[in-house]
């Protein structure tokens, strides 16, 4: 599979004009890329490149900072976990956000209400519970508090996206899982489980377990790294042996 | 055209380069810069800023050799300002004189040394400023600073530092000439009539180095490594024939790959620079080699976090030095846990660039202007924190072939749901992306540990690469010694 950061196969060729060029850095552009942005949002796709090239705006012009297309931002990133697009995006805000946010954690208080740092710090909540894999501790803070319902509200399809990117990391993983600990990692039960088990991850339920078909990332099977020998290391040898026939 | 058009992107003016003579602006601008100046030492300023504009032979060369020269360490913020104003000057003369400029330049490295002195006095002032906003309600302060830095808030700043880059980038045709010769075609007809001179040439193809080192210091990783699209990173690279441009862009450019969370690459990068310093280390001499000796340890710190998070068999010369200068603190973050982390974080902070702010700070609120290097710092930690348990669970595994969950986590002591959490974790962190070719930004996410794993259930399959015996390469080198 081959990955190159920088190309989005969704991406508008106007956008890819912007960031290609000098208009990256005009603060006119804010308002297409605020609209890419809500789109991405609405027809579940992502282009990280051009989410970056806002939040250089934003840097360049905190004046233009837009809370609620930060966090979509954000939000976004967080559903192509385990990639680092989350981590890209915290640095280019503003360093005092995430001091805030630092700040508050450590005095057990929670920034103000209704900012960008506590946004990114609700955010940063779920981040780490996906990057440390407590998947049903994600599911109980993203259910437990109204803020993250808003906070997601935008992003078309969030849970469904979490679920399948829980499920890629799964299938990496496993071969068999017990059917109440998947339960609990994709926070769906009954005939809603067995369709999504079923039909999108294309995984078979055999009593209570759920078995993975095998692929490339789950096998384990042990290898042994042979060497690889090309003819042209044998020149020399060859071109010695016609110049002293024996 | 004009370097200094900071202002009038900031007021949401004209676009960016569509306007090629935007001279009645910069006149403006300048006369007000003067104007704010005047209350100062006015006259001496003066007189400095009228000779500066190519009134003589002499001057000019006097100028070219000052652009490359370093400030002296204890420089007053007058000297900083100034010293923008002169480089304002000099590329403004550069960029806009009327067909390419015809001078002799000092030496074959000044293009290098101009650009690289250039954005380390603009980073160093960005920290400096910075770092008075913030202390301005905790310690003493210069008040008459303060109040000069406040009024001239565009006084090195980002967009005009970015702008001469670009600048000098598009005059030269730096671009449209490396991407030719990448296709192997001949780059003189995409010149065009400055980038066929050295000088241009020269100063273009640096600003790409140059770029690549102020995305990374806003934070920028992926710009930063974009950047350098058109380069071919090996040893032909005409950055590779000045010492230090060869250094910082290796630096730069693994930096930013480990903040991309790509290791292997990151290590790839450092490792090819190392090697080649370690070897030529006995040519090299003077400033030269004085002034890249403190990169070389920073390397080295950067290069014992990536093997740290991304554990790989190190070149034999590189894994040496790295055991001389950083052995204790490798081996105490490769053991992980929570005691490892405050090595990563004074690696960190000793290796790391210094970060900046694209914009002036808020002298009003003091507790906003957070240094940006605990910025990174913090989110970097948060990726370290996530790994941390992961060279416990890979020391355990490799003992094994298969294994019960429970088991395993009995002797970790912790829950098997803690450890069902961890071996998902190490399993994400195993798979990176790794450039194989094409641009830098492209790669294949591979595995990039020699061991894995498989859960059936609770069992735990472990299986490990290997590898193989070298024989035919064994038999060559002894054929080739006897035959």
């Amino acid at each position: 599979m081959g990955y190159a950061f920088d190309t989005c196969p969704d991406r508008p060729e106007n956008i890819d004009a912007i960031l290609n060029g000098l208009d990256r850095y005009n603060p006119e552009t804010t308002g297409i890329f605020q609209d890419y942005i809500a789109q991405q949002c609405e027809s579940q796709t992502y282009d990280c490149f051009a989410n970056l090239a806002l939040l250089k705006l934003y840097q360049f012009n905190p004046h233009l900072l837009q809370l609620e297309t930060t966090t979509n931002i954000l939000a976004k990133a967080l559903t192509v976990f385990p990639s680092p697009d989350f981590s890209l995006c915290l640095s280019l805000l503003p360093p005092h956000v995430l001091a805030q946010t630092k700040n508050a954690q450590q005095n057990g208080t929670a920034p103000p209400s209704g900012t960008l740092a506590e946004a990114v710090q609700l955010l940063s909540v779920l981040h780490t519970q996906l990057n440390n894999a407590q998947y049903d501790q994600f599911w109980d803070t993203l259910n437990g508090d109204d803020l993250y319902a808003d906070l997601v509200a935008d992003v078309q399809g969030f849970e469904e996206l979490m679920r399948v990117r829980i499920a890629v990391v799964v299938s990496q993983c496993m071969q068999e899982v017990e059917r109440s600990i998947l339960e609990s990692w994709m926070s769906i039960k009954g005939s809603k489980f067995e369709n999504f088990v079923k039909e999108i991850c294309g995984w078979k339920i055999e009593g209570e377990k759920v078995v993975i078909p095998l692929n490339k990332e789950n096998e384990a099977r042990s290898s042994v790294v042979r060497e690889n020998v090309k003819f042209e290391q044998f020149g020399r040898m060859v071109k010695r042996a016609y110049e002293q026939p024996a | 055209m004009s370097v200094r058009q900071a202002p009038v992107y900031q007021q949401g003016g004209e676009r960016p380069r569509a306007d090629p003579d935007s001279d009645g602006e910069e006149e403006a601008l300048a006369n007000n810069y003067r104007e704010q100046q005047a209350y100062g030492d006015g006259e001496d300023y003066d007189l400095t800023r009228s000779v500066s504009l190519g009134s003589g032979p002499q001057d000019l060369q006097a100028q070219l050799q000052a652009a490359a020269t370093p400030l002296e360490y204890q420089a007053t913020l007058e000297t900083k300002i100034q010293s923008y104003d002169s480089y304002c000057n000099l590329f403004h003369f550069i960029l806009n004189s009327e067909g390419p400029v015809d001078i002799e330049v000092p030496s074959y490295y000044w293009a290098w040394d101009v650009i690289d002195e250039f954005l380390y006095q603009f980073n160093s002032f960005c920290s400096y400023r910075q770092r008075l906003a913030y202390q301005q309600s905790s310690t003493q302060v210069n008040e008459d600073d303060i109040t000069v830095l406040r009024e001239n808030p565009n006084i090195w700043g980002c967009y005009s530092v970015l702008n001469v880059l670009y600048s000098l980038i598009q005059r030269s045709q730096i671009s449209e000439q490396l991407a030719a010769r990448k296709r192997g075609e001949d780059p003189a007809p995409y010149a065009g009539e400055y980038g066929s001179r050295s000088l241009y040439q020269m100063l273009g193809y640096f600003s790409i180095i140059g770029l690549l080192r102020v995305h990374c210091l806003l934070g920028d990783f992926s710009l930063a490594v974009k950047t350098l699209d058109d380069i071919e990173l090996n040893k032909k690279a005409m950055f590779a024939r000045v010492m230090a441009a060869n250094f910082t862009t290796y630096y730069y450019v693994g930096f930013s790959y480990m903040m991309m969370h790509r290791y292997a690459d990151a290590l790839r990068a450092f490792n090819h620079i190392l090697i080649y310093v370690s070897r030529t280390k006995n040519f090299q001499k003077g400033a030269q080699y004085d002034s890249i000796t403190k990169k070389n340890e920073q390397m080295y710190a950067l290069v014992a976090i990536c093997v740290a998070m991304n554990p790989t068999r190190l070149d034999d010369t590189i894994h040496t030095s790295l055991r001389e200068k950083y052995g204790e603190q490798l081996s105490r973050m490769q053991r992980g846990g929570p005691e490892a982390l405050p090595i990563f974080e004074e690696l960190f902070r000793a290796a790391c660039p210094k970060f900046i702010s694209p914009t002036p700070p808020d002298f009003d609120n003091p507790q906003l202007n957070v240094d940006p290097v605990e910025h990174q710092l913090s989110i970097f930690m948060d990726e370290v924190k996530n790994n941390m348990f992961c060279p416990t669970v890979r020391s355990y595994l490799k003992l094994y072939s298969t294994m019960d969950l429970t088991k395993l986590a009995g002797f970790l002591e912790v829950d098997s749901e803690t450890l069902r959490s961890w071996l998902l974790v190490n399993k994400q962190r195993s798979r990176q992306v790794r450039h194989s070719e094409g641009g830098l930004l492209e790669g294949d996410v591979v595995n990039s540990n020699d061991l894995d794993y498989a859960m059936q259930g609770d069992l735990i399959h472990v299986s490990e690469a290997k590898v193989g015996r070298r024989l035919v390469d064994w038999y060559l080198r002894n054929l080739a010694r006897t035959y």
